[in-house]
């Protein structure tokens, strides 16, 4: 658009994250404007999936959290061969949506990302009946190939919105050096700057 | 030293049992220690106290029997058959196609293949990596001088395991087919093909060792902190321009001068000085597409048409084994611009049919893609790489 910026239009289908089945498509138009982020975004989709039927899946996720005794913590998930712990897949889950807000914010016209892995996760156990989480993920940047390191925390309970916090290390010079360290002393940094976000 | 069954017949018996284990100066080990009696206890004793023990169970009418006569010679036995089927593992027979192997594993099993097919497969060694790991490219030929060549690489970015992964059952594929699959007899008659599986094995170990999402090189940087170069951004084409970075700590930086890296400057010079080499096909993780020149620059390559409809059978017959979709076109308008690549140094070079694959997947797993995908993918990519070895075949120039 001369002198606005980018205007992008889209037709795209929708998946089952999990079992690969369609779930529906969207139209959307993306408008990036010169100098300006995010971009403007329309979008109307149409969901094939049933509605109950989500529900039924959010709260079989939910009680696998919740008949856990102990907080649940766990490291590298998937691990380096791919495997996923059943057990642990409602936690990579909850990451995977968590770090889809980071990468709605952080996107731009041309950055784009893919989550990596989960390198930590964390549960605290709260006195109500959210789950509660604290992860640090990679994000897989595309086209710089960088290795972001995101500390994540997400608040859950089915039938309400995900309530999802998050700072990036933005700076590759920091990653680099930590990179073949425990992500324990990352997150330790992390913590701290959090309390003040 | 033996292993002894003892039951104790009461409860006194078995206190008396409790107690021998007590007294340090005999060390007892049990390996199924008391606990009711009726029920066997079994305990190693060192041979220079087993007169003592068995005269102290027979004082006490505690019945036993010798359960091992000779603990050392079942150890021995056992270390026997662990080595036996170490070297078994290095057979390609028994080789497991359908997990993530380590470099040493990588390097035996391709030694194994050769001694198993001498007259169609070498080992070579072209070159050394940074840090002097050897850098073996395996030959397949039957024969010929002067040969038409392909050239094939996977992980020359470390931590795109599913490439060497895909590297190793294609390798295997293209040794037991020869002589049965048509196609591949054709191409193995009349041109060599020459496969370096493991482009990056500095990387490789790191990513096994420390850091799995290790993507470079592992050489020091002069003045920097930080390590590495990306392989595919070190080539001379299109060197240092933009789709590369000037700064050693990024993932793209394309290092001090073209061919800086010996892991990039031992493939160029052996292509260079081999003269024939008429295809080359460089194996990427992940996004699913199939790419050629060119990365650094929007210009068409001039044989743009044909390469793009070679690019457009590989993928159809892809897609025909597993429903794996591919996008395709060049590799500046397919995945973005990249500057220093090896396909268009190849094609710069005059290797007319360069390719770059991205295998599986599209960011599910992305780099982490689960074992049990290895073969599917590699049984996917084998028709796709056989379309441009064939092409090249029936093409010659």
């Amino acid at each position: 658009v001369p002198g606005v910026g980018h205007k992008y239009y889209l037709q795209f289908t929708t998946e089952d994250y999990r079992s690969r089945d369609s779930a529906g498509s969207c139209l959307a138009t993306v408008l990036f404007e010169q100098g300006n982020s995010p971009p403007a975004v329309t979008i109307s989709c149409v969901d094939t999936k049933d509605e109950k039927q989500i529900q039924e899946e959010d709260n079989k996720f939910y009680q696998k959290i919740k008949q856990q005794t102990k907080p649940i913590m766990a490291n590298d998930i998937p691990d380096s061969y791919g495997n996923i712990e059943p057990a642990l897949e409602p936690v990579w889950a909850l990451a995977v949506v968590g770090s889809s807000k980071i990468m709605w914010e952080k996107s731009t016209e041309n950055l784009s990302y893919s989550m990596a892995q989960v390198k930590s996760a964390k549960q605290w156990i709260r006195q109500d009946d959210f789950v509660e989480f604290d992860y640090t993920v990679l994000l897989h940047e595309i086209p710089t190939q960088e290795m972001i390191s995101c500390h994540l925390r997400v608040i859950w309970l089915p039938g309400h919105p995900m309530k999802v916090k998050h700072f990036c290390a933005s700076e590759n010079q920091w990653f680099e050096e930590t990179s073949g360290m425990e992500s324990g002393s990352a997150a330790g940094i992390l913590q701290e700057k959090e309390q003040n976000f | 030293d033996q292993v002894l069954r003892v039951v104790a017949g009461d409860g006194a018996q078995l206190a008396l049992l409790q107690a021998l284990g007590d007294r340090e100066e005999l060390q007892v080990d049990f390996w199924h220690g008391p606990t009711k009696p009726g029920h066997p206890t079994d305990l190693r004793v060192p041979f220079r106290n087993l007169q003592a023990v068995k005269s102290f169970l027979e004082a006490n009418d505690v019945a036993y029997s010798v359960m091992i006569e000779d603990v050392q010679e079942l150890v021995n036995e056992e270390k026997r058959t662990m080595t036996l089927s170490r070297r078994l593992e290095r057979s390609t027979d028994t080789f497991d196609f359908a997990s993530y192997h380590t470099i040493e594993e990588i390097y035996d099993w391709m030694e194994a293949l050769a001694a198993e097919h001498p007259d169609l497969v070498t080992r070579l060694q072209i070159g050394q990596s940074y840090e002097k790991r050897p850098l073996f490219v395996l030959k397949f030929s039957t024969g010929g001088s002067g040969r038409a060549a392909v050239w094939l690489d996977t992980g020359i970015h470390a931590r795109e395991w599913i490439t060497q992964a895909t590297g190793v059952w294609t390798a295997n594929k293209i040794a037991k087919e020869y002589g049965k699959d048509p196609t591949v007899t054709a191409i193995l008659d009349n041109m060599d093909i020459f496969f370096e599986i493991v482009a990056n094995p500095d990387g490789f170990a790191y990513t096994q060792s420390t850091n799995r999402m290790w993507r470079k090189t592992r050489s020091l940087n002069t003045g920097s902190s930080c390590i590495g170069v990306d392989p595919n951004r070190n080539w001379d084409a299109g060197f240092g321009g933009p789709g590369s970075s000037s700064d050693p700590c990024s993932e793209t930086y394309h290092g001090p001068r073209a061919h800086s890296e010996r892991e990039v400057s031992a493939v160029a010079d052996f292509i260079l000085r081999h003269g024939g080499v008429k295809a080359l096909v460089s194996l990427h993780s992940y996004s699913q597409m199939l790419m050629y020149p060119y990365g650094y620059k929007a210009e068409p390559a001039p044989d743009r048409q044909e390469l793009d409809a070679l690019a457009a059978e590989a993928v159809r017959d892809l897609a025909a084994v597993h429903g794996t979709r591919y996008t395709y076109g060049s590799i500046i308008d397919t995945i973005y611009q990249a500057a220093g690549t090896t396909v268009d140094w190849a094609y710069e070079r005059g290797v007319r049919y360069s390719y770059t694959l991205e295998l599986r997947d599209t960011g599910r797993y992305g780099f982490l893609l689960p074992a049990g995908q290895i073969v599917p993918t590699a049984q996917e990519t084998w028709p796709a790489l056989l379309d441009i070895m064939r092409h090249a075949l029936e093409h010659p120039y």
